[in-house]
């Protein structure tokens, strides 16, 4: 899969379809470290693994650029679900930016619960099926129960939260300056740990329709506290309700924007504002 | 987990059209309520942040109601229909956390009326009652 | 920072029987912002009000607050008494402790008098830290655009000129006047369908403050209310107006019957716009004619009533019975329509000439007979139950108003909604002649089918509508609002902290954001003047940029942080 990849990249440089190509690259005493491409003999040094998301780091690299700059990216399923996700919300002209697609090998996608773990435009590599994630035993014994039980789940998981605010910086998608989690009107300022309801909750929720699943948060949190699993019933709720999901479609904005006219949920009938009148829900 | 008897606190975010007149009807009809409910005029349910939702929770209140106008009924062009959405999306977050959905109300097309207002009102006292207390949320317990 | 002076009222007992209101001032006086608090009888007496006045005269007080009944009890003329004293409206503010409090707290005074210290807590928290949205005031455009020349948009644009606003009538037609001039007879006074819009055609041309455009469409817009930038496309080459108003009154189209009980394939099956020219041209000859009521209307996929057929047939029914001796006319319905004193009286005109009437199911529709000639009509009476054979020679079919196709393409360059049929929508139920886009009157027969009478009554509507829009020199944003008195203030964007992700322009519901570049990232802007401060784009803005200064982020966590706090 390592070869077509790079023939790939080194297809773009050569026929200047971008001016630098953003991977990984084996240096110096093999660490490995993202790198931009800018010449054809380079590309020999380009590696796929470990698992790296690049979508936040194309992302400044295009803002700190002339407009005319354009930037290949090789990315994974997640990364190119988040690129999009990035590209809809008017953070990446999608103009300015290709991509070389691989897809991730099963023992990933089990490793990572990811239920799509291949890019759309898949360049090398074969796609495998995807993971069902709330089919797994590490979610369900957290949605699982009366809440009661769960409240005891979580609480005990959160309170172990020592608020460096690695979920955040991790995810590829949040990109607010200022964010709302550094505000003392949201979350109380100097506690430690968080609070659990402000922090997490807000941090969750702003995600909800915009969460690829990446799992970024997760593997980036110290303490290890199953981030993604918040999501997952959100991430499923909207693909129940609006066949909608993150990252798939930058043209398609969260239906959780418009009214119901334009994004109705499949089998509700929107009331007429004179048939409402005097029903009991 | 003991019941939270004693000490439910509702927030009600009451937009003006709607839930704030139910609120006046329910006062001149003089029905009784319980004291346990503090208001927050709103001029439309789409005012209500999801987030101003979770810092209620967040600063001690046990409920949150957010009461509307009937959906297709918005005085600002279906304004509340995002907003429902968005609320019904917090809901599952917070059944999924274990807070449960069933803390949050949300009162769209029925409050203009004062009974349902009322009724709405002392059912969700209720029902409050009966949930676990919230404690070992606000206070992590090093 | 202005400090606070706070009224609470007693309502001669009814709060002060259940609130201990001594108690909540000497909690209250503790709060740093407060000025002073006094207790009144009652407000709304010119006693206690004019005490209140001198107060706050004297004291040079910028914000006030009051515990009282609720907002829609005295509480918005009291405000109103209080901002004449230089007050800014909106730095009163009301706390309901009557409706809110004492009155549902009765048993419970304890907790109603927490509840009550809460409240006015809360409310205090928004005085302290409301910011002022600055009010944009732009210049407004005294013109109005009234576009279709049809009975409505006639009457439009002539009582826009009699109330002495320059009006731009723009038709595609070649001469004013609409569906009416092909009518020979308007029912129910029989008056020609020309005559009856003499005056208003006639205005057209003599009146210096209506412009007529002839042959003429609209090809783009732009703005907002007070001042739309539209371009008209005509026979002389474009034009560009800028016009305050907007009133839409381009009429609605006969649905023709393809393929209805042989229309097109039998002849003499004729809708009634054709009956209409051939009274007019006097080529009508028939001894025996029927017409069919509800001819592709009150259907599944159409169920409205279109108002005028029924009185149409009436008419059509009575001239062949008047005016050929001998002649029959046989009229099968559904229901005949004929509302209100004048059209019943209509009906039993009709009845007494010997128009004879069939009730039919809307199931068991009549049946044509004839191949190339209709020679009779098979139907079901269901008030005889018994199925009868009606001979005859001409077969008029009554089909409702449908939209006009151009209206859609209309629609979407004003931004108003159209309802599931293709009629233009109003923006909410109790406002039926004004749009979600302001500025935007709709009336006539594009809202819904009415008669021609209906059709000038309503743009003699619309034209007061659109005047006491106009009427004003400038249009100040604060007040372009659905709620009286204005409103609090409008969102607005701040550019350091904004991502320009796009979601409060997605989800704006009067397209009020706009997303502007800046540099190399795009950042929301709004538009003052269209916002109605619902809220949404600032629930959507995931940092916070989108705020509304009077009820900004800080106000709304310190309110939530004092709903439930207790007596230090």
């Amino acid at each position: 899969m390592l070869e077509p990849i790079r023939q790939k990249a080194k297809e773009i440089l050569e026929k200047k379809e971008a001016d630098g190509v953003l991977g990984l690259r084996k240096g110096l005493w093999d660490v490995i470290h993202p790198h931009v491409f800018t010449t054809p003999e380079e590309i020999d040094a380009l590696v796929l693994e470990p698992k790296w998301l690049l979508a936040k780091m194309a992302r400044a690299i295009l803002r700190e650029k002339p407009r005319s700059y354009r930037l290949a990216v090789a990315v994974r399923g997640c990364d190119e679900r988040a690129l999009v996700e990035l590209i809809k919300r008017n953070q990446i002209d999608h103009e300015r930016l290709l991509t070389i697609g691989y897809a991730c090998d099963g023992g990933q996608a089990k490793a990572c619960l990811c239920s799509r773990p291949y890019p759309q435009k898949l360049d090398a590599g074969s796609a495998v099926e995807g993971v069902d994630p709330l089919a797994d035993e590490r979610v369900k014994a957290y949605l699982e129960g009366d809440a009661g039980e769960r409240m005891e789940k979580w609480t005990a998981q959160l309170k172990r939260c020592i608020k460096c605010y690695g979920c955040r910086n991790s995810c590829p998608i949040c990109v607010c300056v200022p964010c709302k989690l550094e505000d003392d009107v949201w979350v109380e300022r100097g506690v430690i740990p968080a609070e659990m309801v402000s922090f997490h909750h807000i941090r969750a929720f702003h995600l909800s329709d915009t969460c690829v699943a990446c799992g970024a948060c997760q593997e980036a949190c110290p303490v290890g506290i199953p981030l993604m699993t918040l999501q997952l019933s959100m991430r499923a709720a909207l693909k129940k309700e609006y066949h909608y999901e993150a990252g798939l479609d930058a043209n398609r904005k969260s239906p959780v924007l418009f009214d119901f006219e334009k994004e109705p949920r499949p089998g509700q009938d929107v009331p007429d504002w004179v048939d409402s009148m005097g029903k009991k829900p | 987990m003991s019941a939270d008897r004693g000490n439910v606190k509702i927030l009600v975010f009451a937009c003006r059209w709607c839930g704030l007149i139910g609120a006046d009807g329910a006062g001149r009809k003089r029905i009784e309520l319980p004291s346990s409910f503090r208001v927050i005029p709103v001029d439309c349910a789409g005012y209500v942040e999801p987030d101003a939702v979770i810092r209620a929770f967040a600063s001690g209140a046990t409920g949150v109601a957010v009461l509307g106008c009937h959906v297709g009924g918005c005085r600002f062009n279906d304004a509340n229909h995002p907003a429902l959405k968005r609320l019904e999306m917090l809901k599952t977050l917070l059944d999924t956390t274990g807070i449960g959905g069933n803390r949050l109300l949300l009162g769209f097309g029925t409050a203009h009326e004062s009974h349902q207002y009322a009724d709405m009102i002392v059912d969700f006292h209720r029902e409050l009652e009966g949930l676990p207390s919230m404690a070992s949320w606000l206070s992590p317990g090093q | 920072m202005s400090k606070i002076s706070l009224f609470l009222c007693n309502c001669f007992g009814e709060i002060g029987k259940v609130i201990d209101l001594e108690s909540l001032k000497k909690r209250l006086e503790t709060d740093p912002a407060v000025e002073s608090i006094t207790i009144v009888d009652s407000l709304c007496m010119p006693g206690d009000a004019a005490k209140a006045q001198v107060l706050i005269r004297e004291r040079g007080i910028g914000k006030v607050l009051i515990g009282g009944c609720s907002p829609y009890g005295k509480m918005e003329f009291v405000k109103l008494g209080l901002a004449k004293e230089g007050t800014d409206i909106r730095t009163v503010r009301t706390v309901d402790l009557r409706e809110g409090c004492a009155w549902i707290h009765g048993k419970d005074p304890e907790g109603a008098t927490r509840k009550a210290a809460n409240q006015l807590e809360m409310e205090l928290a928004l005085l302290q830290n409301m910011r002022d949205s600055k009010d944009v005031a732009i210049g407004l455009q005294q013109e109005a655009l009234v576009i279709g020349a049809g009975p409505a948009g006639l009457s439009a644009a002539s009582g826009l000129a009699r109330l002495g606003f320059k009006s731009h009538l723009v038709d595609r037609g070649s001469a004013p006047g609409g569906l009416l001039n092909v009518i020979t007879k308007t029912y129910p006074t029989d008056e020609p369908g020309p005559e009856k819009i003499k005056s208003l055609v006639d205005e057209t041309g003599n009146n210096p403050l209506i412009r007529f455009y002839a042959k003429t469409k609209v090809s783009s817009v732009k703005g907002y209310a007070g001042d739309f930038k539209v371009k008209l496309a005509g026979p002389g080459g474009d034009t560009a107006l800028r016009v305050g108003a907007v009133v839409l009154a381009t009429g609605a189209r006969i649905l023709f019957p393809q393929k209805m009980y042989g229309y097109g394939k039998i002849k003499n099956v004729i809708t009634q716009m054709e009956m209409e020219r051939r009274f007019a041209t006097g080529a009508l000859n028939c001894k025996r004619a029927v017409f069919i009521q509800c001819v592709g209307a009150r259907s599944a996929d159409r169920p409205y009533c279109s108002t005028i057929c029924c009185p149409l047939s009436l008419k059509n029914a009575m001239r062949i019975v008047d005016e050929t001796p001998g002649a029959m006319a046989y009229v099968l319905h559904r229901d005949i329509m004929t509302p209100g004193s004048l059209l019943e009286a209509y009906y039993r005109k009709a009845l007494q000439k010997g128009v004879q009437f069939i009730r039919f199911d809307a199931d068991r529709p009549p049946e044509v007979r004839g191949q190339e000639q209709v020679s009779g009509v098979e139907v079901f009476d269901t008030i005889s139950g018994v199925n009868r054979v009606i001979e005859s020679d001409l077969l008029v079919l009554s089909t409702p108003f449908i939209p006009d196709p151009e209206s859609a393409a209309l629609a979407g360059m004003f931004d108003i909604p159209v309802d599931k049929y293709g009629f233009y929508s109003e923006g909410y139920p109790i406002h039926p002649l004004e749009t979600r886009n302001d500025g935007i009157f709709i009336c006539g027969t594009a809202r819904w089918p009415v008669s021609s009478d209906q059709a000038i009554a309503q743009g003699e509507a619309a034209a007061m509508k659109a005047a006491s829009f106009l009427g004003k020199n400038t249009v100040s944003a604060l007040t372009m609002s659905r709620v009286p008195g204005g409103k609090l203030g409008h969102a607005s964007a701040d550019a350091a902290a904004c991502t320009g992700c796009g979601n409060c322009v997605a989800v704006c519901p009067y397209k009020a954001c706009r997303l502007q570049r800046m540099g190399n990232r795009s950042v929301s802007r709004v538009i003052k003047v269209r916002c109605k401060s619902c809220g949404n784009c600032i629930s959507v803005c995931p940092n916070g940029a989108m705020q509304m200064p009077e009820q900004n982020y800080r106000v709304t966590g310190e309110i939530i942080r004092r709903a439930f706090r207790e007596v230090r």
